[in-house]
């Protein structure tokens, strides 16, 4: 540690330049991991707040929600610990009077289960036609408790009764609304009849009884046949994965040439007699020094960035994700450093002299 | 007791098919507080002769012994180890750090050897007191070797070997650090060799010798 702060100390600009490059490089990957991050929880927030563990949908659906369908009546012949129908719709809307369109999906479900969602502000629904929505809608577009929006391609009217938090699928935000409101928007009638299609049944604890015409997924296997959910995160995850092994090979090289460059100081020191073991936990310890600061402040910017961000960036941090990030970014280019430690290992003191 | 002694000791090299003998068989010894200068040009094996005095390399026959014990046949690692405790080296012009202070130069020794750093008098004996928390880049040739004596005598070794001390110095620097070493080999009972090429640095010393062509010869006070 002595000789690596010492130096860093001397040489200011050259290290300062290093560690530049290295809160570049980690501030991309935060903030790439921030965007993978976000956009991967704009897509499941809303299934994740129901806490459920699994699903059932129609057998021959191919575990996508929008293509399962089956009468409700089959919610009786399924025994569960906790149970719950869910319809869905995707649908455009848009507030009275304004012609800003907003995508949004319908959740059908019954106010007497455990689908009923946390309400932030405001109320839950109570009569026809009202809903609860995702507080992206006050966030984004401005919309307030009592605004009334227009479904198109139906003549319903909904009412914003109150707002939740973090509900969002497939990047839409969730209004959810009564069975009978369902019914209105998708079919302009209601009533009670035991054939109303709905999408799902979603359950918590073992499921013991299951209609042959059900299929169970977990719901983390639900998720990840969202469609588009699983390239998304592939995609990203493969990006953050390259730049960590770059950032890796870039402070290697870097260390590796400032080694070259202190051949003979260290031919020196060998020849006083100062070990190679020393040397080289003193070019690691370096690394390690300059890997930290440069990540440190890429944390730093990143944190800074996110209260910067407008809100229809998906931008979200999450803490584990940034330390073991953080974690491995270090830790590859202390990896990175050890090209060097050969290189260290083999300066030959003789030069030093003569 | 000897402090470094040269027990027949010979160096060959293989260049290609010929075979070069940098030096040839050689009985050299040298006692504590004794200044000894070895003088030739360059080429003559001088260096050769300095490098396995300090174990940077083996001689092909013969065996270098630093206070009786056997140190040329030991393996790298240990040598090292004994280089670090026993021998302080002082090479021409850049075997000061450039990244560290006077200051810690010294300190280094003690990280290395994991001891506490300790304030000593060193730097007033050799008149750099004022000099310690400079970079070797802000000094002038003849304080740079003042602190390159002061970084070989700070851990106390038995020997100190001084490679072309004055080589980048004028005549009135190179006498006063000649003098300083002189002096520092007979106050602390150090085993001084200096190998330089400068016939006028001899008159400090106690024994003179001449390389050449890789035979060291004792030659006789003028």
């Amino acid at each position: 540690m002595f000789l690596a702060i010492r130096e860093i100390k001397h040489s200011k600009l050259r290290y300062f330049l290093v560690i530049g490059v290295m809160f570049l490089i980690a501030y991309l990957v935060f903030f790439l991991t921030g965007l993978a991050y976000g956009l991967a929880q704009d897509n499941r927030n809303a299934v994740d707040q129901w806490k459920a563990d699994n699903i059932l949908i129609a057998e021959d659906a191919n575990d996508n929600l929008n293509m399962s369908m089956f009468p409700i009546k089959t919610y009786e012949e399924v025994n569960a610990e906790e149970k719950a129908i869910l319809a869905q719709l995707p649908a455009v809307v848009s507030k009275k009077g304004t012609k800003e369109t907003i995508n949004a999906i319908f959740f059908g479900i019954s106010p007497d289960q455990f689908l009923v969602p946390k309400i932030e502000t405001g109320r839950m629904f109570e009569t026809k036609n009202e809903s609860v929505v995702d507080d992206s809608l006050r966030n984004q577009y401005g919309l307030q408790i009592g605004d009334q929006l227009k479904v198109s391609g139906s003549n319903t009217e909904i009412t914003i009764v109150g707002f939740i938090e973090n509900a969002k699928f497939n990047v839409a935000p969730v209004f959810y609304i009564s069975m009978e409101t369902y019914q209105e928007i998708r079919f302009e009638n209601t009533n009670n009849s035991e054939d109303i299609p709905i999408n799902a049944i979603v359950t918590k604890g073992k499921v013991s009884n299951l209609p042959d015409n059900l299929e169970k997924i977990s719901i983390a296997t639900f998720i990840n046949n969202l469609p588009g959910y699983n390239a998304q995160v592939l995609t990203f995850g493969f990006m953050i994965g390259f730049l960590i092994i770059i950032a890796a090979i870039v402070i290697g090289i870097f260390i590796y040439v400032l080694t070259m460059q202190k051949t003979d100081i260290f031919g020196v020191m060998k020849a006083q007699g100062i070990s190679s073991k020393y040397i080289a936990k003193s070019v690691i310890s370096q690394t390690f020094i300059l890997a930290f600061l440069g990540v440190g402040i890429g944390l730093l910017a990143t944190t800074v960035t996110s209260y910067l961000l407008p809100a229809q960036v998906p931008f979200e941090t999450n803490s584990l994700f940034l330390t073991a990030i953080s974690g491995l970014m270090v830790l590859f280019a202390v990896l990175g450093a050890f090209f060097s430690v050969r290189a260290v290992v083999k300066i030959d003191p003789l030069k030093a002299i003569g | 007791m000897s402090a470094i002694e040269f027990q027949q000791v010979k160096k060959i090299f293989k260049d290609g098919a010929n075979t070069i003998e940098a030096l040839k068989e050689t009985n050299f010894s040298v006692e504590k507080g004794e200044f000894v200068a070895v003088i030739g040009p360059s080429g003559s094996g001088k260096s050769t002769f300095l490098t396995i005095a300090g174990g940077l390399q083996s001689p092909s026959k013969g065996r270098v012994l630093i206070n009786n014990q056997s140190f040329s046949d030991k393996k790298e690692k240990e040598r090292a180890k004994i280089r670090f405790k026993e021998i302080g080296f002082i090479l021409q012009a850049s075997n000061l750090i450039p990244f560290l202070t006077v200051q810690d130069q010294l300190v280094l020794v003690d990280k290395v050897r994991k001891k506490k750093h300790i304030e000593n008098q060193l730097f007033q004996d050799l008149g750099i007191e004022k000099l310690v928390n400079k970079y070797p880049e802000e000094l002038s040739g003849g304080e740079r070797q003042r602190v390159a004596i002061a970084r070989a005598l700070y851990h106390d070794p038995s020997i100190i070997l001084a490679d072309e001390p004055t080589a980048s110095l004028d005549t009135e620097k190179a006498y006063e650090v000649v003098e300083i070493l002189a002096n520092e080999t007979k106050q602390k009972q150090k085993a001084t060799i200096m190998v330089t090429h400068d016939l006028r640095m001899t008159d400090f010393c106690d024994r003179v010798f001449i390389m050449k062509d890789g035979i060291l010869t004792r030659r006789e006070k003028l």
